[in-house]
């Protein structure tokens, strides 16, 4: 379905890259450090602007997709006449708000649990059969400022662990999508009847819904539903939606990206099947095509080629994929 | 006794003649009023075979000969006075263990079960439009299993076995970090960090000054008892 409206830079607003950028630097301030003064360059982290754009560009913005018709509360239909003008101007907000629909969420690493204990009142030991949660509810203040200790029953006052704060928030400041007790489909012996029924793109609208970024669960839900649909091929079913870029930065994190080539190539994207490639060498430039892409300063499907040969695992079928995409490209030129 | 012996000659004539056909109900052996016979009950209704496995009844070609392919509360009608239907749906179809005349259109299917695994079963409820639960008016069953049909459908839904509406959430914009003191870490207090060392000082025994213990010893001179130590043992538990 080919995509209207402009590619056009990233999405991602500066002030949100300021925010998440913070844990990125230290982790580079760290492998610089780490280095021990090689001068070698530091790893792209997901929040570059460089790799935004191409995961970005990737994406596609195919505004049927995006704003395609979901089930809820009927009304009758709405009818507009519109002159060409007007229509230029509605698809123009359209594409603005698809945008906005279409910014990624962030990749974070596991977060450290807390276990700090704060006081050890041992007179207390004895006096109470139940934990007692301490919660601050302070309106104004954000939520990962927000102080939650806990009594135990032995007297120990200690800071309540993340699932603990989880909870607490949830209950006394209630997010729209979110439930107290996480939904039993988040297991990992249900996702399985989900994915069966290519719902992908919903199971990670419900997770960013229910859990926060860098909580383990959001972290283990995301990679069990990229690694099914690696195995199924299913990419299409996350293009044109927000979780295409977390998609791709874990296939090429992992060097799994043979599937995706042979898809893109076989849709006939070759500009995208040129930006994963660009994207492979930034995150790992010491492999052998980065190097040889790098000296020959290769373009479009030399890039692919090169890249077939010394980095894929599944070479023939790409090669195959590639031909294919040749000989209907040698047809369409030559009628 | 006399008595007794001429109802059951009667009886014995009536049987007799009227074999076959149904006997009047002065005639029948049916138990008196505050006799202390037991009433004959009828048997328990024979349970599902589809009890373990209520989802394969759907497929079955006796589910197919019923209802074809139409809902399983499609032509269901309650019986009512007047033009318009009660606006009320009926509490239960069980009554004190005995089913109400026209039950409902799961109630009077044994076979139709309602629980979170027979998928087929609870989408025919919900409305392939707006993903809403048809009120019980529209589908005729009583409020009983209207409420076990919600709380299965919920449970499906919560299994991902059933479509569930996600709202769009936007990425949140926070800061990550977790550098405050509330997620952070907080260095431990010193009586934390050294193993011997009591929380407050009061814990362990702190001996009173001299002057202190004298005065003390001045005030209650004739009470003390002798030998009393200046430095008691202190209380077992700290």
């Amino acid at each position: 379905m080919a995509a209207l409206g402009s590619r056009g830079s990233a999405a991602l607003p500066s002030r949100l890259r300021a925010l998440w950028a913070l844990p990125a630097r230290r982790a580079l301030a760290a492998d610089a450090g780490a280095a021990e003064g090689k001068a070698a360059p530091p790893k792209p982290a997901f929040t570059d602007e460089a790799v935004q754009t191409l995961l970005y560009k990737m994406t596609g913005l195919d505004l049927r997709k995006v704003f395609r018709p979901v089930k809820k509360d009927l009304k009758p239909p709405h009818y507009k006449l519109m002159t060409e003008a007007q229509l230029e101007e509605a698809t123009r907000k359209a594409i603005e708000e698809a945008k906005t629909k279409l910014i990624m969420p962030p990749v974070l690493n596991e977060r450290e649990p807390i276990d700090d204990v704060l006081a050890e009142d041992k007179v207390l030991e004895g006096t109470e059969t139940a934990k007692y949660v301490f919660t601050d509810l302070s309106y104004s203040i954000p939520h990962r400022e927000r102080f939650i200790v806990v009594r135990e029953p032995n007297g120990v006052l200690r800071k309540a662990t993340w699932e603990e704060r989880d909870r607490m928030i949830q209950i006394f400041f209630p997010k729209e999508g979110r439930k107290v007790i996480p939904p039993t489909l988040f297991k990992d012996e249900n996702l399985g009847t989900v994915f069966q029924q290519d719902r992908h793109e919903d199971v990670l609208n419900m997770c960013i819904a229910q859990f926060e970024p860098d909580s383990p669960d959001y972290i283990r839900v995301h990679h069990r539903t990229y690694e099914d649909i690696e195995k199924h091929a299913k990419y299409d079913l996350l293009r044109s939606t927000r979780h295409f870029g977390g998609m791709v930065w874990y296939l090429v994190s992992r060097k799994k990206t043979d599937g995706l080539l042979i898809d893109m190539i076989n849709r006939d994207l070759l500009e995208d099947a040129t930006s994963l490639i660009t994207l492979y060498h930034m995150l790992h430039p010491e492999c052998q095509s980065a190097k040889e892409a790098k000296e020959g300063k290769l373009q479009g499907v030399d890039l692919i080629k090169v890249f077939v040969k010394t980095e894929s695992q599944r070479e023939g079928y790409i090669q195959l994929a590639l031909q294919a995409y040749e000989e209907a490209m040698a047809t369409s030129s030559a009628s | 006794m006399a008595l007794a012996w001429a109802a059951a000659a009667l009886r014995a004539a009536v049987g007799g003649g009227v074999r076959g056909a149904a006997r009047p109900r002065w005639a029948q052996d049916l138990p008196r009023f505050c006799s202390t016979q037991e009433t004959p009950k009828d048997p328990p209704p024979a349970p599902s075979p589809y009890q373990e496995r209520p989802w394969e009844y759907l497929e079955s070609e006796e589910y197919r000969a019923t209802y074809g392919d139409k809902p399983v509360w499609h032509g269901y009608r309650r019986n009512h006075k007047g033009s318009v239907p009660p606006q009320r749906a009926r509490k239960a179809c069980l009554r004190r263990g005995k089913p109400v005349g026209n039950p409902c259109p799961i109630c009077r299917d044994r076979n139709l079960l309602v629980d979170f695994r027979n998928v087929k079963l609870l989408d025919q409820f919900i409305c392939p439009h707006s993903g809403v639960i048809f009120h019980p008016i529209h589908t005729g069953i009583c409020l009983k299993q209207h409420k076990r049909l919600s709380q299965a459908i919920a449970q499906a839904q919560d299994h991902g076995l059933l479509w569930l509406r996600v709202p769009f959430v936007p990425v949140p914009e926070e800061d990550f970090s977790n550098q405050h003191a509330a997620v952070g870490k907080t260095p431990p207090a010193p009586a934390l960090r050294e193993p011997g060392r009591a929380w407050y000082p009061w814990y362990e025994w702190q001996q009173p000054p001299a002057a202190e213990v004298a005065r003390m010893r001045r005030l209650y001179r004739g009470f003390l008892k002798e030998n009393y130590p200046d430095n008691p043992p202190s209380p077992s538990g700290k």
